[in-house]
């Protein structure tokens, strides 16, 4: 489980930056506390009672994608306004199936979410000089290796950005630090989606377990009152 | 760098502050507390973090929707899912 001291951390550190137009730090950033976890947990429940996954008419694939999307539209909900969660909520539109449960979840917000402008076409030219930065800062670090493979070294810095750009949701608007930023965002966010959905389980599996073995208790007492 | 005031400046400081709050979220990073890690190491395995995440979700996904398809409505998990509704 995350601990709480983690996030408050984080969140202290976060503070101390000054403030630029690139980031969106804010103080309460992603402190997980109790509340925190209740509210996401009860957001994807919510989602599960939305799309009826417990009713016995659903076959078990469609099942599974309702609760996946459940979870992840209960992720970017809490989560509130980062590129990231609008990428995701974006990329989730994009699918026909999906569009009914985002409208029945996000009501009006769903249409505003939409009507956000678009990143992919700002070129923020202060972006490449701080990519370069950064990679100039991790590449400091590597004085002491040979640096023969300079350009190469920096090819695959370029080739696995760009996988990077493919995995966070609205990455491929993203540049440089917001890169780096929204990334952080979502491993974090990521991280609180599967602890929840783990702890979620083993409530469910557990009291299973032990209804079914008061039921059996109680069959064989049955049985026995019954000889 | 371009003619913004000095208090939109991005100091190498804070860029420095992201990375290594990055490389100290991974998994690897946290078991062996390695020395920084390079660009292409660190963003390598922020890939493959998302990745082992992303199928993990998808893992708890699929239990959750076997778990779910022999749960009727007066069992006492979906008691459990009512009154965490409520509260």
């Amino acid at each position: 489980m995350l601990s709480r001291t983690h996030f408050i951390y984080i969140s202290a550190c976060v503070a101390a930056f000054s403030p630029s137009c690139l980031l969106s730090f804010s103080v309460a950033a992603m402190q997980v506390t109790e509340a925190f976890k209740h509210a996401f947990l009860k957001q994807m429940l919510l989602g599960f009672q939305a799309s009826a996954v417990s009713t016995n008419s659903m076959g078990i694939q469609e099942r599974k994608n309702a609760i996946k999307l459940s979870a992840d539209v209960a992720m970017a909900v809490f989560r509130g306004s980062r590129k990231w969660t609008r990428g995701l909520i974006a990329g989730l539109s994009e699918k026909q199936q999906n569009r009914s449960f985002l409208q029945l979840i996000l009501g009006e917000q769903y249409e505003r979410r939409l009507m956000k402008p678009c990143y992919s076409s700002w070129k923020i030219p202060r972006c490449r000089t701080i990519v370069r930065r950064s990679l100039r800062v991790c590449c400091r670090r590597q004085k002491k290796k040979k640096n023969q493979s300079g350009v190469l070294a920096r090819t695959l810095v370029e080739k696995r950005t760009q996988q990077l750009k493919r995995l966070v949701p609205g990455g491929e608007s993203m540049d440089g630090l917001s890169l780096l930023d929204e990334t952080l965002d979502y491993v974090l966010s990521l991280r609180a989606q599967v602890d929840l959905m783990q702890s979620l389980l083993t409530t469910v599996e557990s009291s299973k377990l032990r209804s079914h073995s008061k039921r059996t208790l109680t069959e064989r007492k049955a049985s026995y009152v019954g000889k | 760098m371009s003619s913004r005031g000095s208090s939109s400046r991005i100091t190498d400081e804070e860029i420095n502050e992201l990375v290594s709050k990055l490389q100290s979220l991974l998994p690897e990073s946290r078991r062996r507390n390695i020395g920084r890690a390079s660009a292409s190491k660190l963003l390598k395995e922020t890939c493959s973090y998302i990745k082992s995440l992303h199928r993990d979700v998808d893992d708890l996904s699929d239990r959750l929707s076997a778990l779910m398809a022999t749960m009727d409505a007066n069992s006492p998990q979906a008691d459990i899912i009512r009154s965490l509704l409520r509260s």
